[in-house]
């Protein structure tokens, strides 16, 4: 069976003001404990299912530049070795431009990473204080700089928008600054006021403006243009890349733009979650879905390395995903996608047309203009990008 | 019994002036109900937990009490509990009208007030014997002298016939039974003429069926007799017949002059209607007893469940509530928009809290209640006339000659400070200002004539506020007069939605439309597509505002970690909407048909 393969790294320096991940700061004493217990706990899952390969590598965080790269480099060696996972594929690390140097982007190139993803979240000084960033701007243009020399020709930078308080021009100006350090994918994030976390918290207690939906909705489609111009194919929500791997992963092609020839950049090992692929995640608080269930790791590092260390399990929170839950989740995730969801791999997977289960919640939403449904293939459409949950809900049954 | 030992009487007095509490220490001090009882029990006659809470009376109840007076003779006191409330003013004065006295209570705290009023001159109507009493004279804030002057200048009685009491201490309360003894005059009473029982109230008994209470006025009656109701014609033969003692105590018969009940053995109380008489079909009466009419409800409301599985339990619900409740009336009805329920018709707002309060406490029903309306009366240009019970009923204005709408005569009582704030609240509820009359001092009694339409808004709720509780208020209903009513309709999404009509006079048309479409924009949640929300009046737009179409609801981000959370954030917003009520394409949450209540126009 062939899985994606995910690795947790729960460090930070400090938490963001908005960040409700499982993630720890002050933690940073574990690093290499947690290092033995994530190569124990591949080493567990490669006796359980020696079938099992991998078929991209992603660490996620946190901030999995907290590891040295001596520590990346080890883990990928031990998902090669153990999962079989090919010269080539796609291996990325989201580091923070805090925590990264010219050397330590060189080491981390060298020991296998190919893909870089720089959380920036934003151009703007003020911003980037609100959000408790502890990088300014400047350390994420150097840190772009960094990872070119350093190899990386497969940089994917994060923005967050629909801040409290930040205006159209404000969030336009940021994204021309990010366009300016000439990415090959971008996410943009619509902000979530997570409950618990400090910033929801400023705004519920009403010393932050509370942030308008209708105005995050005019910063996204202004977004959507602006990327569109400069060359950038939208294939989720919210992830543009500079090429895709065909045009029918896309919703709109630029203007003179031919989907042959560009390169690669979607992130593979992202599509797969949206695809609902099996994925097999490693590490505190990481989730797996292989197929019949989904299930999370001890989320606190402490509990995760004392459990390994013991040879316990780290598994909790097993739900057995049911036939119908799968439909459900394979149309809310797969309806992320530009491509969609195409009737034939519904009916690989489930044996059943997406007329015969969903026909009348398809005429609906294509209606309402919400959905595009030819027969073969169901999407957003652009509308309906901005009203996903309408349309989500409505697919579980 | 001899009728000359026989004393019949009820006890009338304003909400909250001890009317409950003075009849328990007369049940106590005739070794009715002793006191131990009492204690656990307090109010014996409010057997409903709702009376009690509430402090009022919504059944009436008759109770035989023996007494020996001054003179050494024992005596059958039959004391006939009232409704409190003037919902139920033609239970209150069928109850006055079985008996020959009435103890007329006043709080020494308080005074004389409206209901003081109104129920004195129900029971002066009634040709009644008053024994006045001045309650609450142990409290340091009785003013015992000034308001026996009060009563006894009402009344135009000489100081010394007015009796002080502490029903709640039992000081003096002797005194009172020995006034009914020796002011009320015994019932008259035919022993030999054709049997006439009135019926002044009734509950419903699962073994016995209809438990009619009854006062014997000519004649009597065994569980042989064949009884008719003169009104409704319904034909029986008691199971039993009986006097309460409070208990259902069964006696071989009921003769001229006394109170007991017979057990029916109908099934339904509209079969032996309050006011209705009871004779003997093998030799009736040649005619009933005067001033039976069938309750009449003029407040009417549409009561869904909140959950559409909910409708058969609802009407069992109804159905039951009906065996006990005559006024009660109800129909099913559906909308559009709330799917099916029922329309029900209620003697007034606060019968109609009181239903809809049973139904959720004791029938356990989760309910969606529309705003009140009342009854109007259609007068048809080709000169046919019908009654509407629902703004929505109301037809075409182009076949309607006029519109008449039920108008109440409304007495206030209030301390002169508050005249100013209250010719304001009633002058924005149309009304028409007769007079003030002083009562002390301090003191006047303002009357009014009002529409019941504009009443049910709130009107008894802003009289209270503005006067800080110190006012008090009664009302009657007076006649139907014609206005120029129109109905304002509400366009949901260009679709008229019925639950949401109303009727309003021309004049506050836009007034009323254009608040009602701001409140229901405040309460419908933005959907997929533009809502217009239109007030309309005869196919004429007075007022429009729009729900603006939901530009953005979608998670940002969703990773493999975050199927299970995501998909359960779905589920719960699914879930909520299924709460709603769909019209077309628009959902509506339940509190859009309630903007109607908090019509504020301030």
């Amino acid at each position: 069976m062939k899985a994606a393969l995910y690795v947790h790294v729960p460090f930070c320096l400090r938490r963001c003001t908005y960040c409700d991940f499982n993630t720890y700061a002050g933690l940073l004493e574990l690093r290499a404990a947690y290092v033995a217990a994530l190569e124990r706990e591949l080493a567990w899952w490669a006796a359980e299912q020696p079938e099992l390969e991998a078929t991209t590598l992603y660490f996620g965080g946190g901030t999995p530049s907290l590891l040295t790269p001596e520590q990346v480099q080890a883990v990928i060696a031990a998902v090669r070795r153990r999962f079989a996972l090919p010269e080539g594929a796609e291996v990325t690390l989201e580091a923070n431009p805090g925590t990264v140097t010219c050397s330590s982007l060189e080491s981390l190139r060298r020991g296998g990473v190919n893909r870089l993803s720089l959380g920036v979240q934003s151009a703007d000084a003020a911003e980037l204080r609100l959000l408790g960033r502890i990088h300014t701007w400047e350390e994420v243009v150097a840190a772009a700089r960094a990872a070119r020399q350093a190899g990386f020709d497969n940089l994917s930078l994060d923005l967050i928008f629909g801040l409290p308080g930040q205006t159209l021009s404000r969030w336009e100006q940021t994204l021309a600054r990010v366009l300016a350090l000439e990415p090959e994918h971008l996410s943009l994030y619509a902000l979530t006021l997570e409950p618990g976390t400090p910033l929801a918290e400023r705004v519920a207690r009403g010393e932050l403006p509370e942030p308008v939906p209708d105005l995050a909705a005019e910063m996204y489609e202004s977004a959507s243009r602006r990327l569109l111009e400069a060359g950038f194919w939208q294939y989720e929500i919210s992830n543009w890349a500079r090429g895709a791997a065909s045009a029918q992963l896309l919703w709109d092609l630029p203007p003179g733009g031919r989907s042959e020839g560009c390169g690669p950049w979607v992130s593979h090992h992202n599509l797969a979650y949206w695809r609902m692929e099996p994925w097999l995640g490693v590490g505190a608080g990481a989730y797996s879905y292989l197929p019949g269930s989904r299930w999370r790791n001890l989320p606190h590092p402490a509990d995760y390395i004392a459990a390994l260390q013991a040879g316990r399990s780290c598994r909790v929170d097993v739900e057995p995903i049911s036939h119908t839950l799968a439909l459900g989740e394979t149309m809310m995730m797969g309806l992320r996608l530009a491509e969609g969801v195409t009737d034939a791999r519904f009916r690989a997977r489930f044996g059943a047309g997406l007329e015969t289960v969903y026909g009348e919640v398809l005429a609906r939403f294509a209606a309402l203009g919400l959905l595009e449904w030819d027969g073969r293939r169901v999407r957003l459409t652009a509308r309906g990008r901005l009203l996903g949950n309408q349309v989500f809900g409505a697919f579980l049954l | 019994m001899d009728p000359k030992h026989i004393r019949n009487f009820s006890i009338i007095a304003h909400i909250d002036h001890g009317k409950s509490t003075l009849a328990d220490r007369l049940l106590e001090i005739t070794g009715t109900v002793d006191a131990r009882e009492m204690s656990s029990h307090s109010q014996v006659l409010d057997s409903m937990d709702l009376e009690q809470e509430k402090g009022v009376t919504i059944k009436a109840s008759a109770v035989q009490m023996h007494w020996v007076a001054a003179d050494g003779e024992e005596y059958a006191l039959n004391m006939i509990d009232t409704p409190g409330h003037v919902d139920f003013s033609y239970e209150v004065s069928r109850a006055l009208a079985a008996c020959e006295a009435a103890i007329l209570v006043v709080d020494a705290t308080q005074g004389i007030e409206a209901q003081t009023l109104a129920n004195l001159y129900l029971a002066l109507e009634n040709d009644l014997e008053i024994v006045p009493v001045i309650n609450k004279i142990d409290l340091a804030t009785a003013q015992v002298d000034k308001v026996l002057l009060e009563v006894a200048e009402l009344l135009g009685v000489p100081l010394d016939e007015v009796i002080p009491v502490s029903a709640k201490l039992g000081t003096n309360v002797e005194a009172v039974l020995q006034a009914i003894v020796t002011q009320a005059p015994p019932p008259a009473a035919d022993v030999n003429a054709p049997l006439r029982a009135m019926i002044f109230d009734s509950h419903y008994d699962s073994y016995k069926g209809v438990v009619a209470y009854v006062r014997m006025r000519e004649g009597w009656v065994s569980r042989k007799t064949t009884m008719l109701m003169m009104a409704t014609g319904a034909k029986t033969e008691p199971i039993e017949v009986g006097i309460f003692t409070p208990e259902m105590l069964p006696v071989e018969r009921l003769s001229a002059g006394e109170v007991g009940y017979i057990a029916t053995g109908l099934k339904t109380v509209r079969e032996a209607r309050v006011g209705d008489t009871i004779t003997d079909a093998h030799r009736p009466a040649a005619v009933p007893l005067a001033g039976y009419q069938p309750a009449k409800p003029m407040v009417f409301a549409s009561l869904y469940p909140s959950e559409a599985d909910d409708y058969v339990n609802l009407r069992d619900a109804l159905d039951k509530l009906q065996l006990n409740d005559a006024a009660l009336t109800f129909e099913p009805e559906s909308s559009q928009a709330l799917q099916f329920g029922f329309r029900c018709g209620f003697l007034g707002l606060f019968h109609m809290e009181i239903i809809q309060e049973r139904l959720e406490r004791e029938y356990d029903q989760n309910l969606i209640v529309t705003a009140p309306s009342v009854a109007y009366q259609i007068l048809l240009r080709n000169g046919e006339e019908l009654e509407i019970h629902r703004p929505a009923d109301l037809p075409d204005p182009t076949i309607v000659e006029e519109v008449r709408e039920p108008w109440m005569k409304v007495q206030i009582i209030t301390p002169t400070d508050y005249i100013g704030a209250i010719m304001e609240i009633l002058r924005r509820k149309r009304a028409n200002f007769l007079l003030t009359e002083t009562l002390d001092t301090r003191r006047v009694l303002m009357t009014f004539e009002v529409p019941l339409a504009e009443m049910v808004i709130d009107l008894h709720d802003r009289i209270k506020s503005a006067t800080r509780g110190y006012a008090s208020m009664d009302y009657a209903f007076d006649s139907y007069r014609p206005d120029d009513l129109v109905r304002v309709d509400v366009l949901v999404n260009k679709e008229p939605v019925d639950a949401l009509a109303i009727i309003v006079h021309r004049d506050k048309a836009y007034a009323r439309g254009s608040l009602l479409i701001r409140k229901m924009k405040e309460v419908i949640p933005r959907q997929l597509f533009e809502v217009p929300i239109q007030a309309v009046v005869g196919g004429k737009i007075l007022a429009r505002v729009n729900v603006q179409a939901l530009r953005k609801d979608v998670l940002a981000k969703c990773y493999g970690g975050d199927v299970t959370r995501k998909r359960k954030l779905l589920e719960k917003q699914k879930a909520g909407k299924k709460r709603m009520k769909m019209l077309g394409n628009v959902i509506i949450p339940q509190e859009a048909f309630l903007a109607m209540l908090r019509l504020d126009e301030d």
